[in-house]
């Protein structure tokens, strides 16, 4: 664009004095807006199809245009197939409603290529209140636009990458969980086979002793059966309810033994304790409770051995205690420390860093249990 | 005495099937088949007269224990699901009347054999629901509703 030629042409100062009557030549406010570099044009609402009356040089240089091809015209020239049509229905709005504007649209040189225009259009009335003009200032923005895009694109891209791989561990999360499901299946129905084994292999054995250490064995097994039964069954496979676990290993010992003469009395907090340390309290639990069934309770001259086995759990300061009692003969004529339930127990204690102690409850013994457990997860306690 | 019960074994696992019968019928009740496959519990189901049929999900030719229970569906026989995965179990339960959950201990199926036959004759059931019985929800509503 040759700068000089369009810097004063022959009629632009006629078309300032038809702006404003009241500015004539020399006017400085005048001519600035003729040299700016921000591009601006002016229309004429009252006239037909509210046509351009003024353009400066920036608007020529920015559009391509010669002025005599864009003056008596109105701008939608600079609008083309990819402008927003929603911007351009903005566009008609602020000039039907006569109210400021500012949009973003894609605007169309002369040599076709296109540039992001920031528009500005903003009415211009007389004294008395009457519109005159609108005074429309353009900007391109095709830069800040492009950046734009660019960080959308870049959003985009991005989201999707994220999407991608979290899809990807959902589904490694789903084959664990479905590995885990199977080798807990193959856990249960093994633990079943070996009770079966035992159970089978004790119907065929005459020797009573024999057959009664094959049944202690079976109770030990059938300890862990509860267990892992118990594991799988809440959402959470990494926490264990050990008050659960006692109910039901109290109502199978009994029911097993056929002793309904012994009235169980429980008092139990719900506590839950980490899977790892399900299966050491589980056994120490039973063996202290078929200790009490085995050995508590004396015969009646009526053949009944009748009493009570209480087991309390309770959760003081970061810690489990557990009690397990009879009110039958106590522990005074016990043998000592070398049989094998004994041992265990104690070993089970060691293992969970229990302090575990037999007291002289008169009558009957009182085993108490204390260990750390961490704090309750939230939503367990009741 | 109440009246014992015909069971129906359907269970691919031959110890805990000989297992299941020696309990069965230690509780006075008598087992009059066993099947280990879809095919052979329709042909069961069709040739004898059982009061319940104890169901594994789990068969010789796949997960097919729910298909068993839909094939006995309003025949004669009422079905009990045996499994060590129950969340296999369909939410409607295929019309059976619980889960006993394995690992069961000996205790716990003997109870469960006792609240079946209370069940069975005598519905509802008066003695206690034994630890790793689940009752299928349109169960639960008629043999234990919420006091
Ligand atoms: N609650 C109790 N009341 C009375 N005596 C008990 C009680 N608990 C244990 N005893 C005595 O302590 C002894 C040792 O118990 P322990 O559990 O070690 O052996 P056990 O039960 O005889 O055999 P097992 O090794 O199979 O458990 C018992 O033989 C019994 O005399
Ligand atoms: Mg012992």
């Amino acid at each position: 664009m040759d700068w000089k030629r369009t810097r004063e042409p022959a009629d632009a100062w006629h078309m300032t004095d038809d702006l404003h009557v009241e500015q004539g030549k020399g006017d400085p406010f005048a001519a600035a807006i003729r040299a700016t570099r921000m591009s601006m044009i002016i229309t004429d609402p009252r006239r037909q199809d509210n046509p351009i009356v003024f353009a400066n040089d920036a608007f020529l240089r920015l559009t391509g245009y010669e002025r005599h091809e864009v003056v008596g015209k109105n701008c939608r020239f600079l609008q083309g197939p990819r402008s927003d049509k929603e911007a351009i229905a903005q566009i008609r709005a602020a000039i039907a409603n006569e109210t400021d504007l500012s949009v973003d649209i894609l605007n169309y040189r002369k040599d076709g290529s296109t540039f992001w225009n920031a528009l500005y259009i903003s009415p211009v009335s007389n004294d008395k209140g009457e519109l005159q003009f609108f005074f429309a200032s353009q900007l391109d923005v095709s830069d800040r636009k492009r950046s734009e895009h660019r960080i959308t694109a870049d959003k985009d891209r991005f989201e999707k990458a994220v999407k991608e791989r979290t899809a990807e561990l959902e589904a490694a999360l789903e084959a664990q969980t479905t590995l885990l499901h199977e080798v807990d299946h193959r856990v249960k129905n093994n633990l079943q086979m070996i009770s079966s084994l035992i159970l089978m292999q004790s119907r065929t054995v005459s020797d009573e002793n024999l057959k009664r250490s094959l049944g202690t064995m079976l109770e030990r097994i059938e300890a862990l059966s509860t267990v892992h039964r118990r594991l799988y069954q809440s959402k959470d496979v990494s926490r264990f309810d050990v008050s659960d676990f006692a109910r039901d290993l109290i109502s199978d010992l009994l029911t097993a033994s056929g002793r309904s003469e012994i009235n169980p009395t429980l008092d139990l907090e719900p506590i839950v304790i980490p899977a790892e340390k399900a299966t050491p309290v589980a056994l120490m639990v039973n063996e202290l409770v078929t200790n009490a069934l085995k050995h508590a309770f004396k015969e009646r001259p009526d053949g009944t051995r009748s009493g009570s086995i209480g087991i309390k759990m309770s959760q003081p300061d970061g810690h489990l205690n557990i009690e397990v009692s009879d009110d039958g003969v106590g522990m005074a004529d016990a043998t000592g420390d070398a049989s094998f339930g004994m041992r265990l127990i104690k070993s089970l204690a060691r293992q969970l860093r229990a302090e575990i102690e037999w007291r002289d409850a008169g009558p009957g013994t009182r085993v108490v249990i204390s260990m750390p457990n961490g704090p309750q997860p939230k939503g367990n306690q009741s | 005495m109440i009246e014992p019960l015909k069971v129906l074994i359907v269970e691919d696992e031959a110890l805990l099937a000989m297992e299941l019968e020696t309990l069965v019928q230690d509780a006075g009740h008598s087992v009059v088949g066993w099947a280990t496959s879809l095919a052979e519990a329709k042909d069961m189901v069709d040739t004898t007269q059982a009061d319940i049929a104890f169901v594994d999900i789990h068969l010789t030719d796949g997960p097919t224990g729910i298909d068993v229970a839909e094939y006995i569906g309003d025949k004669n026989s009422m079905v009990v699901f045996m499994t060590a995965n129950p969340k296999r179990i369909p939410d409607h339960f295929a019309g059976a009347i619980g889960v006993i959950a394995k690992p069961y201990t000996m205790s716990g199926l003997t109870s469960a054999l006792r609240y079946l036959q209370e069940g069975v004759r005598r519905p509802p059931p008066t003695s206690e629901r034994p630890a790793g019985f689940t009752l299928s929800p349109a169960f639960e509503m008629v043999w234990a509703p919420a006091a």
